[in-house]
């Protein structure tokens, strides 16, 4: 299924981005070439290796629910750059910026976590891709 | 009697003098700041010593297979030297018999006996080969051997059309001192008489972390989430 909504809805928007990439599994898993923007509401966290993933409830502009889940760095990665589990918790409502599975499941990667008051995590991993920046 | 206790105080004495390179760092990284696309350390092809005619194959096109391409999204080793290269916090352990490097990236250790022991004999082919180190004065020289063809560095993200590998041949030599009080010198030479018609070497260098300490290395059980292996995710 390609993947092509836009930012019509203020609960889901998918956007065409430029550019790319990657952590260790990035090129194998994700598709640099579907950049995803989308926020919903995190129903949970898995902060476990190789890479942590969260998983939000996405409405689209149909008003259709879906269960996304996005890919981060590693958790001791992300420990170190001073990010750790309780950055994310279920209930929030968060938009993130990463590219689609390339399995065309409704999984990404997550690279940047925006919050509602504007405040912005880098969840990705050291070499991680993430929409609109340049490596 | 006197004579053998005198021997072994001189041992100490010598041994007390070797640089304890105990402590935890960040991975491997090019001195002149160049870099691969991700951000492990790769090596600058610059350096490497010319093709032997064979050696093409160390330069081998991506299948599409990942688990030819990326192995270790399937959690296979990444082995060495491309482990040691992985952008993950790195723990040296030294006493005058072992250094224990314990890099974060897939839980891989590295016991390397210092007490003069040669290379074991009779191994299958390994991921991260067999070790073996010694004291040229105050440099730490680490030999090692028997490695099976794997891949050389992280090269899966610089160019997508390329997975570079060293051969079953590859003998590696780490030489490691200390450059000042958080700074460590690695130099790596690279000797793979199946693939290059020379060693060649690459200079790198390990910056101390004591910021890191308290917070020390990370588990990484790789199987633990590995959700997606070759693209392929789970049916929700």
């Amino acid at each position: 299924m390609k993947l092509r909504l836009f930012c019509a809805s203020a609960v889901l928007g998918l956007c065409l981005g430029s550019s790319l990439t990657a952590h260790h599994s990035f090129v194998a898993e994700f598709d640099d070439k579907q950049p995803i923007k989308m926020t919903g509401v995190v129903t949970k966290v898995e902060w476990q290796n190789p890479h942590v993933w969260f998983y939000a409830d996405v409405k689209d502009a149909n008003g259709k629910v879906s269960n996304w889940g996005f890919s981060g760095g590693a958790p001791g990665q992300l420990m170190r750059r001073g990010i750790n589990k309780s950055v994310i918790q279920p209930g929030m409502t968060i938009q993130v910026d990463g590219y689609r599975a390339r399995d065309g499941s409704n999984n990404a990667s997550g690279g940047r976590v925006t919050f509602p008051d504007g405040r912005m995590v880098f969840t990705a991993g050291s070499e991680d891709k993430i929409p609109g920046e340049k490596k | 009697m006197k004579l053998a206790a005198c021997l072994f105080a001189l041992a100490l004495g010598a041994w007390a003098q070797k640089p304890d390179f105990s402590g935890i760092y960040e991975w491997p990284k090019s001195p002149t700041g160049a870099k691969g696309r991700g951000s492990a350390t790769i090596f600058d092809r610059r350096n490497f010593a010319p093709l032997k005619p064979g050696g093409e194959l160390f330069i081998e096109p991506r299948t599409g297979d990942m688990r030819h391409d990326e192995p270790r999204d399937f959690c296979l080793p990444a082995g060495f030297p491309s482990g040691m290269l992985s952008a993950n916090a790195v723990r040296f352990i030294q006493n005058k018999d072992f250094l224990v490097v314990a890099h974060e990236f897939q839980a891989m250790t590295r016991l390397i006996p210092l007490d003069g022991r040669p290379h074991r004999e009779g191994l299958e082919p390994m991921f991260y080969g067999d070790p073996v180190g010694h004291w040229e004065g105050d440099t730490l020289v680490i030999e090692t051997t028997n490695f099976k063809r794997w891949s050389l560095d992280d090269y899966f993200y610089t160019d997508a059309k390329e997975y570079r590998m060293h051969s079953d041949a590859m003998r590696a030599v780490e030489r490691i001192t200390r450059k000042d009080a958080t700074t460590l010198k690695y130099h790596l030479t690279i000797d793979d008489p199946k693939v290059f018609t020379a060693p060649w070497s690459q200079e790198f260098e390990m910056k101390l972390r004591p910021d890191w300490e308290q917070m020390g290395i990370f588990e990484y059980v790789c199987e633990e989430n590995n959700r997606c292996p070759g693209g392929v995710c789970p049916k929700k």
